[in-house]
This record gives C-alpha cells, sequence and structure tokens, in this order.
C-alpha cells in the first residue's frame, strides 16, 4: 500500500495543529497503534482526525493540545535527553509507559490521545483518520463495515 | 405570541409523549406535540459509530447538541458540581428527536415481571431506600403490553421465556434468529439447566404494517434504521397521530414552562420556537419529556400556588432517579463466536430476576448488542491488558469475534437524595435553569451486580470460554440511558407526584406520562413498559378529559 510519509502528510496542512504540533503529535500516535504487518495510526491518517475534529467536534480540546503536546516533549528531553521526535519507537513507548503509569506527568493528557487515537484509527474514514478502513480491513470486517455505508 | 388553544399539549415525542398523542388524537382531541429534536431520517446520520447514540464522541446523532446544552453533575464523591455535556457519557443522554430515545435504541421490548410491580411486598425496603410498590399490577398493564406489542410491533417467541406471567395474545411477529453467539450460548445456558429464550425486541422480524423486516444490519443500537424496521414511535404512533389532521407535531420546540391560573391549573405551555417566546394555550397538559427533562420542567414551573414547582409541594419531584447497575461478564473463546449480524443481542435468560438469595431483585442477563470496532477498543478489554501500543492492535485483531459479552440490567433501590434539581444560576441557551444530577447508588445495587457478573461469568465459563472477566456497576450517580423513577406514581399524595393515572395529585389537568412515573425500573430495558403505562395513562385520559370543546 503506497501511503505518504508524515512530512508529507504535514505539508499537506493542518486546520488547527502547527506544523511543530503535528510532528509530536504523530510521534505519540504512532506508538498508540503502531504499524506492525498491518498499517498503524500514523499510516491511517490519524493526525488529520485529530487535527479536523479540533476544528469541530473537539474544540473544547484545542487549548490542551496546545500547553500539552510541548510540555510532553520537555518532559521527555529532560527524562532522556532527547525530544518524542528523536527517540525510536522502543524508547518512545518506554517513556509514553512511565508517563501512562504517573511516573512523569502528562499522564491525564495522554491517555486523551490514546481516546482520540483510538476514535481516529477505528471510525469511518470519513472523519479524516482509518485511511481506506485500514483498521476494519486488520479486524476482517471490512465488508461488515463497508456493506453498511461506514464510508458514508 | 400567543397561539390559539388545542386541547392538549403533550410535551416530548419519545416513548411515552408518542403514544400519548396517538390516543388522543384518534379519540378526536386536538393535540399540539412538542418536541425540542428534529424529524429525522436515516440518510441523514448513516452509521458513524463515532457519532451514534451509543459512542457519542463526536456529538449524538440523534441529539442534542452540545452548544445548547449542559448539565451539571456531581462526580463520585466530589462535593463540586462539573459541568457536563451531551455527548459525555455524564451528561446521562437519553435523545432529542422525533421518537425520543425509541428512534435510535437497542428495541429489546421486555414485560416487567409481576414481582417487579410490587417490590417492596415482596423483599421490605432496605436502609436507605424509598423501596415502593407501584399502584398498578402486572395485571392491570397486561392489556396495555399487548395494545403495545401490536400496534408498535414486537417479535418474540411467546411461551419461552418460564418466567413471564399470563399474556392475553402471543406477539404479533416470530422471533429473530439466533446469532452465533446465541447458538453457542442456548446450549450452555440448557446444560446449566437455565432457561434461555430469543429477546422479544421491538423490530420487523418480517414486513409488518407497511415496512419491511429486518436485514441483520451490525449498525443497530445507536443508530436510525437504513430499512425502517425498527419500531420507534416516530414510524408508527406518530406518523399515526399525524395522519388524523388532529396531531400538530411541532420540532425544535422546546417547552420552558407550564403556565397556571389563579387556583394553580394549568391553562398552556411556554415554549420557544427557535428564540421566539410562543404561548399555546390548552384544556391539559402531558409532560413526557424524560426522566431528567419532565422534573426539570415542572421544578421550572414556578407560581405563587406552586412555589417550589409544578407538582412539588411535598418535594417528590424530581426524586429517586434511578437507572440500571449494569454489569456482566466477557469471555473469550478458541473458536470464533461472531457473526456480524444484527442486533446481535439475541439470546436471554430471566432465571435471576428474583429468588437470589439475599438478594432484592436481580436483572435479566442477555448477550450484548454489537460492539462497533471503537467501543470494543475502549471498552473491551480484560484487567491488566495494554490499552495502547502493540499489544492493544494484536488484541483488536485476533480477539474481536472470539469475544462474547452477557449483561444484566440491574434493579436499582430507589435512593431519595438520587435526583434532579434545577440550578438557577446556570442557565441553557434558551435562558431555562438547566437540570443538576447527584446522588449515588445504593450499595445493594453493587452486591445484585456482583452476583449478576458471577452469573454472567459461569455462563461465558460453561460456553467454552477460555479467558472470563467480570464488569460490576459503579458506585456514582445513576439515570442514563434507563433513567426512571423521578415523578414517582403512588396513591398518596405525600409521598408521590402522580396518581395511579399518571395525573399530578396537586394539578388535576396535568399528566407526566414517560420514564418518570416509574416507582422501580424492573430488572429489564424500560420502554415497553413505557410504552404500556402510556397506553394506560391515555385511556383513563380519554375518559376523564373527554370531548369537550376547546
Ligand atoms: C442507545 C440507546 C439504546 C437503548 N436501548 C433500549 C432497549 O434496547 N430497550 C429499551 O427498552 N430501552 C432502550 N433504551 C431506552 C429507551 O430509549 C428509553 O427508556 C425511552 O426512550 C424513554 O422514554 P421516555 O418517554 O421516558 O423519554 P424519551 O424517549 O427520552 O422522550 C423524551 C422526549 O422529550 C423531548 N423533550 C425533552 N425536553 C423537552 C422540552 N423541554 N421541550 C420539548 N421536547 C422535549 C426529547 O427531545 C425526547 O424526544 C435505549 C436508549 C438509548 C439511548
Amino acid at each position: 500500500m503506497a501511503l505518504p510519509a508524515a512530512s508529507a502528510l504535514a505539508a499537506a496542512g493542518y486546520q488547527v495543529l502547527s506544523a511543530g504540533e503535528a510532528e509530536i503529535l504523530i510521534t505519540l500516535i504512532d506508538a498508540i497503534v503502531p504499524a506492525d504487518q498491518d498499517p498503524g495510526a500514523k499510516e491511517a491518517g490519524v493526525v488529520h482526525f485529530i487535527d479536523q475534529q479540533l476544528a469541530g467536534a473537539h474544540k473544547r480540546f484545542v487549548g490542551r493540545y496546545r500547553t500539552e503536546l510541548p510540555k510532553l516533549d520537555a518532559a521527555c528531553r529532560a527524562a532522556t535527553g532527547k525530544g518524542l521526535a528523536e527517540l525510536g519507537l522502543r524508547e518512545r513507548t518506554a517513556f509514553l509507559e512511565r508517563v501512562d503509569q504517573g511516573e512523569v506527568a502528562g499522564g491525564a493528557f495522554f491517555q486523551l490521545v490514546v481516546d482520540h487515537t483510538m476514535q481516529g484509527f477505528y471510525g469511518a474514514p470519513k472523519h479524516g483518520g482509518n485511511r481506506d478502513g485500514v483498521s476494519w480491513r486488520m479486524m476482517g470486517i471490512e465488508k461488515m463495515m463497508g456493506r453498511h455505508g461506514g464510508h458514508a | 405570541m400567543k397561539l390559539d388553544a388545542v386541547d392538549a399539549v403533550v410535551i416530548g415525542s419519545g416513548a411515552g409523549g408518542g403514544v400519548v398523542a396517538k390516543e388522543l388524537a384518534t379519540a378526536g382531541l386536538r393535540v399540539a406535540l412538542l418536541e425540542r429534536g428534529r424529524l429525522q431520517k436515516y440518510s441523514e446520520t448513516g452509521h458513524d459509530e463515532l457519532r451514534s447514540q451509543r459512542t457519542t464522541v463526536l456529538g449524538n446523532a440523534f441529539g442534542p447538541d452540545d452548544e445548547r446544552h449542559v448539565r451539571l453533575i456531581q462526580v463520585g464523591d466530589d462535593k463540586e458540581l462539573r459541568e457536563t455535556l451531551p455527548s459525555e457519557g455524564s451528561y446521562g443522554n437519553v435523545a432529542a428527536c422525533v421518537g425520543g430515545g425509541t428512534f435510535s435504541f437497542g428495541a429489546m421490548a421486555w414485560r416487567f415481571l409481576e414481582k417487579d410491580f410490587r417490590m417492596r411486598s415482596t423483599y421490605g425496603a432496605p436502609d436507605g431506600s424509598t423501596l415502593e410498590d407501584w399502584p398498578v399490577t402486572y395485571e392491570d398493564l397486561e392489556p396495555f403490553y399487548t395494545k403495545a406489542e401490536w400496534e408498535i410491533g414486537v417479535s418474540g417467541k411467546a411461551g419461552a421465556n418460564p418466567f413471564e406471567p399470563r399474556r392475553s395474545k402471543p406477539y404479533p411477529m416470530p422471533a429473530l434468529p439466533y446469532s452465533k453467539e446465541g447458538t453457542v450460548l442456548r446450549a450452555a445456558a440448557e446444560r446449566l439447566k437455565w432457561h434461555p429464550f430469543p429477546i422479544p425486541m421491538l423490530i420487523n422480524s418480517v414486513a409488518y404494517q407497511g415496512r419491511p423486516g429486518c436485514i441483520r444490519c451490525p449498525h443497530c443500537v445507536g443508530f436510525a434504521c437504513e430499512v425502517n424496521a425498527k419500531n420507534s414511535t416516530a414510524v408508527t404512533v406518530i406518523a399515526q397521530a399525524v395522519k388524523t389532521g388532529l396531531c400538530d407535531l411541532r420540532t425544535e420546540c422546546v417547552a420552558k414552562e407550564i403556565l397556571t391560573d389563579a387556583q394553580g391549573r394549568a391553562t398552556g405551555v411556554a415554549y420557544f420556537k427557535g428564540r421566539e417566546l410562543m404561548e399555546q394555550p390548552c384544556r391539559f397538559v402531558v409532560v413526557s419529556a424524560s426522566a431528567t427533562e419532565s422534573p426539570r420542567l415542572l421544578l421550572n414551573s414556578k407560581s405563587r400556588l406552586h412555589p417550589k414547582g409544578l407538582g412539588n409541594n411535598h418535594d417528590w419531584v424530581g426524586r429517586n432517579l434511578q437507572g440500571h447497575a449494569y454489569s456482566g461478564a466477557y469471555g473469550l473463546f478458541r473458536q470464533e463466536v461472531f457473526d456480524g449480524l444484527g442486533p446481535a443481542a439475541s439470546i436471554a435468560v430471566c432465571d435471576f430476576n428474583h429468588g437470589n438469595a439475599g438478594l432484592k431483585g436481580g436483572a435479566m442477563m442477555a448477550n450484548e448488542f454489537i460492539r462497533l470496532p471503537y467501543l470494543f477498543a475502549r471498552s473491551v478489554r480484560p484487567p491488566g491488558a495494554p490499552r495502547w501500543g502493540l499489544g492493544h492492535k494484536q488484541f483488536q485483531r485476533q480477539q474481536y469475534k472470539r469475544c462474547a459479552g452477557i449483561k444484566g440490567p440491574v434493579q436499582e433501590m430507589p435512593v431519595f437524595t438520587n435526583r434532579v434539581e434545577v440550578d438557577e444560576r446556570r442557565k441553557d441557551y434558551w435562558g431555562i435553569p438547566v437540570a443538576k444530577i447527584t446522588g449515588k447508588r445504593h450499595p445493594h445495587d453493587i452486591e445484585a451486580g456482583r452476583f449478576i457478573a458471577d452469573r454472567a461469568a459461569e455462563w461465558l465459563k460453561e460456553a467454552g470460554a477460555e479467558t472470563v472477566w467480570k464488569t460490576v456497576a459503579g458506585k456514582g450517580s445513576t439515570g442514563g440511558q434507563h433513567q426512571a423513577g423521578t415523578c414517582r406514581m403512588g396513591v398518596d399524595a405525600k409521598t408521590s407526584v402522580v396518581d395511579r393515572y399518571c395525573r399530578v395529585h396537586e394539578t388535576d389537568n396535568v399528566y407526566v406520562v414517560d420514564g418518570s412515573v416509574h416507582v422501580t425500573n424492573g430488572g429489564f430495558n424500560p420502554s415497553l413498559t413505557i410504552l404500556a403505562t402510556a397506553y394506560w395513562a391515555s385511556h383513563h385520559m380519554v375518559k376523564q378529559q373527554g370531548k369537550v370543546k376547546a
């Protein structure tokens, strides 16, 4: 499957997120649903889902994304000596597990991003994520979801 | 603007209001049916899990919207109240559209059992509960349950549930077939010597009354029906009411308050059409706005003779809010048990509704409605399983079709301090004081929840599940999609809000007809009982309010 690289996605432009915010966010969603034999959240375009919702249904969370994304990146730098984008998947995941478990500040925000990532990855493609229904294909339910207008 | 008088104003076009509007209009009365939401069509919403009435993370497809609605809620043991929006679970939303909750509901169609109407006589009230008997019995309601099943349309297998009391007629349609999960669970229940049977549904299993049968689409609970086989009040009784020419369905009309005269009787209803305040005079008023919005409306209808709100001189309006303490279990099987066919919920037992040692009541237990992918990701994981990362993804990929869930709507003990109030300081878009929901479940509900979760786990293990885990209802505030109880029906005007015909004790031309009047809420999904009670109340209302020229 030909999927654009993360940098190409960023260049596609966002409604709410700055390029810098999007870059940090992509490092999170990529750890939340990583690619393996099936595409992950980054490849499914979940950053676009979140950006689109921040301009709509999730408007009320814009402030939290604005303040918490750079904070999390700074916390990562303080803890590991590197920013989120500089860490490989394994190190990033290890750091985010510490955030999730409350050892590093930012757990509540990370939980929010986990939830929004799941929405984007498993929800209808029309919302900007789950490109080509990749998660449904992974679960073997593309016919069940497609036949009944999940794409509509 | 003051309008020409009608016989009756019905506020809310959900389960209760839809039936009343039809019964009044077919009896020749002129009705204004006010609905804050719109008349919706399937094509507007389609099959979008993130905007279904079950998973409302991007908004409620069937209303209300987050922009104009808000409630105040007490979360857990917090002293501080929190604002909550309709798309958040804590709001306790049902819906806001023609048909109310029934337009997108799961459509299980349960009759309560005899004991569900006689909970206090059967068990005695536990400390801290206002448990009481209904002032009507199963036998009183039976003809009206039958009427609801035939007029609105229920599929089911009469006689298949040995715990069901006498019924005067079978169902008008055969039951939907068991799903794959249902077939696996049926054999297991029989081995346990339980009594499984197909769930009765307000869904056409075959063509009925000019609408088609179910196509087994997986997008059922939380969605409008693509082929119009789901029997909401919108497509049945309300359509019939409008057809009489006597029922004026007014959508996007938000009732503000009931207006009263110097004697305290209702003279009409004030409502907003857009931002314009309208006044609709009438001979009598029927409040059917759901168990949160009906008490809110009564409490917001203050006057000299009703200083604490209409019907509230004894401080019972908004009290005893109930829902269900849903509890159950999930199991993972070696083989696939999921066939992707809707509505998926297909098998039930009533072996544990009553007669459970040491417990007051219990629950019907049924396999769950279809869990679409996002809901599965967020809510179906054994304790300790990874919520994100590769482990999450692996689970989603491998277990989705191997998972079965069983749950029961555990009957709650009514608590006087579980309540809906209004907050004069916090107003909505129209300037109407919002609802404030406080309280927490009775400890007995949690105990009964644990018992039902144990039985669900037992059932799944017998069926061959290799990993089984339980879910038990939380201690927090109740209400939610099965909200009920806030305008209790009773004989004593000092300890209830309406009489056995749903008429407000203190005001003889105001009725409440919806889940609010439930004294107790059964161990079942409530809407067939709401529909039956609405037929019962309408029958008496027509006699009481007769055909007098408006
Ligand atoms: C996703 C979902 C699944 C469900 N599944 C089942 C099931 O399988 N079986 C079952 O028995 N029950 C089910 N229910 C519950 C069922 O829908 C409710 O119990 C039932 O609809 C309640 O009926 P009611 O008449 O009390 O109120 P509602 O149906 O909520 O109707 C109230 C109506 O009043 C309107 N209203 C409120 N305030 C105002 C106002 N101020 N002015 C004008 N209009 C107003 C509302 O917009 C609404 O349309 C489900 C509910 C949901 C949301």
